[in-house]
């Protein structure tokens, strides 16, 4: 029954730890069976004895899975070996096909043996040979009852077989490890598994904690390349994210929202990785490029770390909008740009301070200390209830400029500075009508 | 194709062919062995020219061998005799080597100095067109990186590795070739990393280990190519006379631990600050399949865009980077339970 299993698989001997385990297990039921009390009768009166048996057990390094093992453990004195008769003997078995002559050949065979390398491929045909022949047997021994049986032992031994091999958990760890991934991602790295994985989290932020509201959502097209360039605050950048469940949640087309992140998190461990897996590109001038000529819907934080990094006293006044490139960009490729107003990101973490010297030794522009980071580890990252506020606003239209306009640092300048006054007024407005940070 | 040399001395025993003649230097190296069994069945080719230190043995009946060392010093006047003798007009200059190797000093004399003779024969007897092999791998893993690298970005790879700065120093000289040599077509193929069910590399032993390191808390997105592909491009590079630098690279990107997870394989992390010495020492031991400077690939991004091979060259992959990795896992499988014979 179970060295059934065992006799057909051919690749037993390379692995060995379930092969001798299996084999430990498979010598007793096939002492019962047919093939093995035939075996002995037939055997000639070796000096083989209990404890001989045993020895069998603890070595056989090349009978291992060969089911015949079982019938060979009454024979062999030492489990392996070549001879020179073993190629007669061989003929002489194919004529005379029984069970007990198969037998008497192993016998003899094993008597003789001695190199396990060169019998091993004999005693392999042999094995499959005698289980061939001595199946039907038993079968017919076995009876209606057990008839059934071997049928039912055959999964559950195999599967036990993998069990106990240690590739087979380390397979598992393996698969664990990234249990929650899809086998494909997109161009940028997005997993859309992993992403989904994650969505419960946000939702649950975006929803009780935060209590984002949000205004103007209906100025992003549901169709068509769109720049949404917004404010960056908060010392622990989640307004990306919180700005993806937005639209997903929010907007009529639950547009997918892919955001531009800063360099710096590319750099450092887990953080690049995994934002990258949720969405966030690293925000150079040919990604964001490549993305909106996909007609993707993009948003850029033209602040970047200088926007996350100032200290708390200096919140919502907006920094230096980098050097224009998100407006180059956009004339070059006609993408009208929304700005976005972001309000409670700031109270969410406000920054006590910055720790230089932690910061220089982790190889980051800043590590934010907060009321909750790192006091309260990953919680932490939650920050404070702050109520969050998000306003989409009119969008504004580079069809007007020509793509040769982009080198144009004049008209750049001048879009990028209407551009953060805009979003600066809506900032200021925002704030004046807030009656409670935490209320809004 | 027309060719202005009828009149050669050696017109009874050399026909002018109809058809291309195209040489390989490298050609008993993959990419060679295999490309003279595709050009041997090809009538546009009228005949092969293989350089190399070993007969291929795919060789056969259009394949004249000729046993070259590019590591001599006198080689170039025997190529350019080579040339003339036989009217080479397409050379593939495939002469590198795929894995990185200890013997840097030797690698150091095939690969940059051996271009270098190799373009020098070139100069003494033009050929219509050079082609040669490149890796997107010279452009460096770095988190500064662009998702998509063009051609036109700088080949940054890293200093300290005397494998990528050979190759590189070999396409710097083959650019200037290129400026100065008007009459000579170049084409430079920039290949992805080569994965497939028959192809030996560093890159198939390193994901062929039970357990494959990687750098904890990095997941670079990986790009590869199919072996298939990376023919196809050669011979349509034969075939079309398209100047220029190209990356040739399968569709689609996957990252390293998805990779690891197709192959059936486990990862396992090791933090970056443990792994350059880790791998440094094993790399001095003779267990690695890379040097150090290799711990880059597997941190950061070096990801390149093969649009303008799809434009230009009409060359679109038949695999994706997820379908090659599926096809050299399922041929490792086969050779992890010895069913099929690991070839050289």
């Amino acid at each position: 029954m179970a060295r059934k299993v065992l006799g057909n698989d051919p690749f037993g001997g390379d692995s060995p730890k379930p092969a001798t385990a299996s084999a430990k297990k498979a010598a007793p039921p096939a002492k019962k069976s047919p093939a093995a009390t035939k075996g002995k009768k037939t055997s000639p009166p070796h000096p083989l004895s209990v404890n001989e048996e045993g020895q069998e057990k603890k070595k056989k390094p090349a009978l291992t899975e060969e089911a015949p093992a079982a019938a060979a453990s009454e024979a062999p004195p030492s489990p392996a070996s070549p001879s020179p008769s073993v190629e007669k003997a061989v003929g002489a078995e194919v004529e005379e096909p029984s069970l007990e002559s198969v037998i008497a050949q192993l016998d003899a065979l094993l008597d003789q043996a001695r190199d396990p390398a060169e019998s091993r491929p004999l005693l392999d045909r042999l094995a499959s040979r005698l289980k061939a022949l001595t199946r039907p047997e038993e079968e017919r021994a076995l009876g209606p009852a057990t008839a059934a049986a071997p049928v039912l032992d055959d999964e559950p031994f195999d599967a036990a077989r993998e069990l106990l091999g240690s590739d087979y958990y380390l397979r598992r760890w393996g698969q664990t490890a990234i249990r929650d991934r899809s086998e494909e991602v997109d161009d940028f790295g997005l997993d859309p598994e992993y992403a989904r994985r994650w969505q419960p989290v946000w939702d649950l932020l975006y929803d009780r904690w935060w209590r984002v509201e949000v205004e103007g959502i209906e100025n992003v097209p549901t169709s068509g390349r769109v720049a949404l360039v917004a404010n960056h605050s908060g010392a622990i950048p989640l307004d990306g994210i919180m700005l993806a469940t937005a639209l997903r949640k929010e907007h009529p087309g639950a547009r997918p929202l892919r955001w531009l992140a800063e360099d710096f998190i590319f750099h450092f461990p887990f953080a690049g990785a995994y934002l990258n897996r949720l969405g966030a590109v690293r925000a150079c001038q040919e990604n964001a490029e490549r993305l909106l000529r996909k007609d993707a819907c993009l948003a850029l934080f033209p602040e970047g770390v200088k926007g996350i990094a100032k200290p708390f006293r200096e919140r919502y006044q907006l920094q230096r909008f980098g050097r224009g490139g998100h407006i180059k960009l956009a004339i070059r490729t006609g993408t009208p740009i929304i700005p976005v107003t972001i309000v409670g990101a700031e109270e969410t973490y406000p920054m006590l301070f910055q720790s230089g010297r932690l910061s220089k030794m982790l190889g980051l522009p800043f590590v934010p200390i907060t009321p909750t980071f790192p006091l309260l580890g990953p919680l932490g990252l939650a920050g404070l209830p702050a109520r969050w506020k998000i306003v989409f606003g009119e969008p504004m239209a580079m069809d007007a400029y020509r793509p040769e306009q982009s080198e144009d640092i004049v008209l750049v300048n001048r879009l990028n500075e209407k551009l953060r006054e805009t979003i600066q007024g809506t900032l200021d407005r925002l704030l004046r009508a807030r009656q409670s940070v935490f209320k809004g | 194709m027309t060719d202005a040399k009828d009149h050669d001395a050696h017109a009874v025993t050399k026909v002018t062919p109809p058809g291309r003649v195209v040489a390989l230097t490298g050609a008993d190296g993959f990419l060679g062995r295999n490309l003279i069994g595709l050009l041997e069945d090809d009538d546009r080719v009228s005949r092969i020219v293989a350089l190399d230190v070993e007969r291929p043995a795919t060789a056969g009946r259009k394949t004249r061998f000729y046993k070259v060392d590019l590591t001599q010093p006198r080689v170039d006047a025997r190529l350019a005799e080579i040339f003339a003798s036989e009217q080479v007009d397409t050379l593939l200059h495939m002469a590198f080597l795929s894995s990185p190797t200890h013997a840097s000093a030797w690698a150091h004399e095939l690969e940059s100095v051996g271009t270098l003779h190799v373009l020098n024969a070139c100069r003494e007897r033009p050929v219509h067109k050079f082609v040669l092999w490149s890796h997107t791998i010279l452009y460096g893993a770095s988190p500064r990186n662009p998702n998509f690298l063009p051609e036109t970005h700088p080949l940054r790879g890293h200093s300290e590795s005397r494998f990528l700065r050979d190759k590189i120093e070999a396409e710097q000289v083959v650019a200037s070739f290129a400026r100065s040599s008007p009459g000579t077509l170049v084409t430079v193929l920039r290949l992805a990393p080569i994965l497939g069910p028959t192809v030996k590399n560093y890159l198939t032993r390193y994901l062929g280990r039970s357990m494959v390191p990687t750098v904890m808390g990095f997941d670079p997105l990986m790009q590869f190519l199919h072996e298939v592909d990376a023919l196809a491009a050669f011979k349509l590079a034969v075939m079309r006379d398209i100047p220029g630098v190209f990356n040739i690279v399968g569709d689609g990107v996957l990252p390293l631990s998805t990779v690891i997870q197709l192959t059936g394989r486990l990862g396992l992390p090791i933090p970056h600050p443990v792994m350059y010495p880790i791998v440094n020492a094993l790399w001095t031991a003779q267990l690695s399949e890379a040097p150090p400077t290799f711990v880059d690939y597997a941190r950061w991004l070096c990801v390149a865009d093969g649009d303008k091979a799809l434009r230009e060259l009409k060359f679109r992959p038949a695999f994706t980077t997820r379908e090659a990795v599926l096809d050299y896992a399922h041929s490792q499988r086969m050779r992890d339970a010895h069913l099929l014979r690991t070839t050289p």
